[in-house]
């Protein structure tokens, strides 16, 4: 299992729409992804659950992937759960 | 008639109609055990329903963004597997399943702190809703009855009815729940329907015989005007749709008087983001960058990387001249990791140029990153709260250090990058002839500059009634300031409140100012002014109003005057 902080810069935070842009992208992958906010960690799969853990701005998540890609998968959604920014 | 005062409003403009209410939907949900032999059957039902929700959602989403999180939400597992293990494990129905599925994750979001994801309930709903629908084999419709010009009053809408809203025939709505935030409201703005949201109680206000009409420009609403009253909102409404109009076409034409006198419009900015609003707003360039919000918004002192990173974007997104003040702390600004000293007098002490000056280290890494940036596009260099030439040429001198260190290393940068000051203080007022002939431009800060003047502490309440930029002093000084640059053959600018304010802004173009910096917000308000306006008789005015001894006079004299 591999696992990388990133910061929420987004003013809107995660919300809705990039939510769902994660779930497509973790979707991709066989791997099992979590995102961690504090004591809540969600699955990433699931828009529901990333929505629940209501990261606003300057929010320190934590991305993990556990599973053959995990490689791929954590680059690509903690690059852009990083680059959130609106 | 009857006035309603109303508080939040989702969407700008004026809308009037019959109202037309719509009624909360009944549905009676089964709440009977099935069978264990039934199992199998209800789990298919649910499951051709999701897949039917999804495809719908799926055309939708192509549309907007909104049905795209409304399709994930459809195909999500937690209310999947949740729905299938309360059929499985609890005996219940599908129907029943559904709905207590639904209300547990609701509640789960109206639990939440932040408005913004406490408002995503109503997306959860919104779905459940579509489902149910499906499972129960309803059609909803809730407008199917509109035949003519209506405005639709609602307990709330969700996005789904909104997405369905005939808006030939819609002319605005009025919902009792949600906020501004809410995705209903989001959707108003996009379509340009006046909307008010979390209007508590309306409904009792109002039958379907009821004549609305919406303004929310005053955030009023009007039950039943007369027919003279509604003839003065259909006014209403008609010289905001001119002026809306209006607005659009001069956004490209240049801020140009009657008499063909052309000023340029700037704008105030303080990260990349301001920028990309500026260049939106259809600013010719950025009049003020404050560098000081990237060391105020930082845990360090920004690296030279960092500070060339924004000042590139910056640049690049206005693709016009952007002017970068250097750091402009000290007075009331401080900086988190940086201790400055107790001081008597802040505003009088220790800050801006003074601060740069000695802090050679800071200064000269920010003075790098800006000539680096200037390789791509065309940046100016300001020093704030100059009093006197020794600092122009010290700072100078720094900034020619910089060059040479970067030509060594081979690094691009614009060779004659311009330098100016801000005008700001009494000092640099006077002995502006002076500093004319070694600097490139002024640009004046009327904020300071009429504190100073003036001698008023803004902050103090008990004298701040005499902060008045109007004041003959500060009107005198900013005449004086442009006249000596113009005698020098620079540009004058202005990057303070005032040069955005409606009452300053035909002295200041009958002076000669040059550059007119503000908000991006501002700009095509004062644009629209500047080009109803005549230079010739601007300058009449400037010249009559800096010949008035008092603040009172000025103030007289204006308001008969325009």
């Amino acid at each position: 299992m591999i696992t990388r902080e990133v910061l929420m810069k987004s003013k809107a935070g995660l919300h809705a729409r990039p939510a769902s842009q994660v779930v497509a992208m973790a979707k991709k992958y066989e791997s099992k992804i979590t995102i961690i906010n504090g004591e809540k960690e969600v699955d990433a799969k699931s828009i529901i659950k990333i929505l629940t853990i209501g990261a606003k701005e300057g929010t320190q998540l934590v991305v993990t992937a556990d599973g053959a890609d995990e490689v791929a998968a954590l680059e690509e959604i903690a690059t852009f759960i990083a680059d959130l920014d609106e | 008639m009857k006035k309603i005062q109303v508080a939040n409003r989702a969407s700008k403009g004026i809308a009037m109609g019959q109202a037309f209410i719509v009624e909360p939907q009944k549905w009676t949900i089964s709440k009977e055990k099935i069978a264990e032999s039934a199992i199998s059957v209800e789990q298919e039902k649910f499951a051709a329903v999701v897949e039917e929700a999804v495809a719908e959602l799926g055309v939708l989403a192509e549309e907007s963004e909104i049905f795209a999180a409304h399709k994930e939400i459809a195909e999500d597992d937690t209310l999947k597997e949740t729905v299938a293990m309360k059929i499985a494990e609890d005996g219940k129905n599908a129907q029943w399943a559904l709905e207590e599925a639904v209300n547990e994750i609701v509640e789960m979001f109206e639990a939440m702190e932040d408005e913004y994801f406490r408002e995503r309930a109503a997306d959860i709903k919104d779905v459940g809703k579509r489902m149910m629908a499906k499972l129960l084999g309803v059609k909803v419709d809730p407008f199917s009855g509109i035949k003519e010009e209506v405005i639709v009053v609602a307990q709330d809408l969700s996005p789904s009815e909104t997405a369905t809203m005939d808006f030939s025939l819609v002319k605005g709505f009025v919902t009792e729940l949600g906020g501004t935030t809410s995705h209903v409201a989001i959707m108003a703005r996009s379509m340009g329907i006046p909307a008010f949201v979390g209007v508590m109680d309306f409904r009792k206000e109002v039958t379907n015989d009821t004549y609305l009409i919406l303004d929310a420009l005053d955030k009023e609403i009007v039950c039943d005007p007369t027919p003279f009253e509604k003839s003065e909102y259909v006014k209403k409404s008609e010289e905001y749709a001119a002026h809306k109009l209006l607005l659009e076409k001069i956004k490209d034409l240049p801020a140009a008087t009657t008499d063909k006198h052309v000023v340029e419009l700037y704008a105030n900015a303080g990260s990349v983001a301001d920028v990309k609003q500026a260049a939106a707003a259809g600013a010719e360039g950025i009049g003020l960058f404050r560098s000081e919000f990237l060391y105020m918004e930082n845990v360090k002192f920004p690296t030279e990387d960092e500070q060339y990173e924004a000042y590139k974007a910056s640049v690049e997104a206005i693709g016009h001249p952007m002017i970068i003040r250097t750091l402009d702390i000290g007075g009331d600004k401080g900086l988190p990791y940086y201790m400055f000293p107790e001081e008597e007098n802040p505003f009088l002490g220790w800050r801006a140029i003074r601060i740069s000056l000695e802090l050679h280290d800071v200064f000269c890494t920010q003075l790098r990153a800006i000539l680096r940036a200037s390789a791509y596009g065309k940046i100016k260099i300001m020093y704030p709260m100059v009093t006197s030439l020794r600092e122009i040429r010290e700072a100078n001198a720094l900034l020619a250090e910089c060059k040479d260190q970067l030509r060594a290393e081979g690094v691009a940068f614009d060779e004659d990058i311009e330098c100016g000051i801000m005008i700001e203080t009494p000092a640099a007022v006077m002995c502006a002839e002076d500093f004319a002939k070694e600097v490139n431009f002024f640009s004046i800060g009327t904020n300071d500059l009429t504190q100073y003047m003036l001698a008023v502490d803004r902050g103090n309440q008990r004298i701040s009634h005499l902060y008045h930029s109007f004041h003959p002093a500060v009107l005198r000084s900013i005449h004086h300031v442009i006249l000596a640059g113009h005698k020098a053959g620079i540009e004058v600018g202005m990057c303070g409140e005032f040069a955005g304010e409606e009452l300053a802004v035909p002295i200041l173009l009958g002076m000669g100012l040059d550059e007119f910096s503000m908000s991006s917000s501002e700009i095509t308000t004062v644009k629209a002014q500047i080009r109803s306006l005549s230079f010739e008789e601007c300058q009449t005015l400037a010249a009559e109003v800096c010949a008035l001894s008092t603040t009172k006079d000025v103030m007289e004299y204006l308001d008969s005057h325009m």
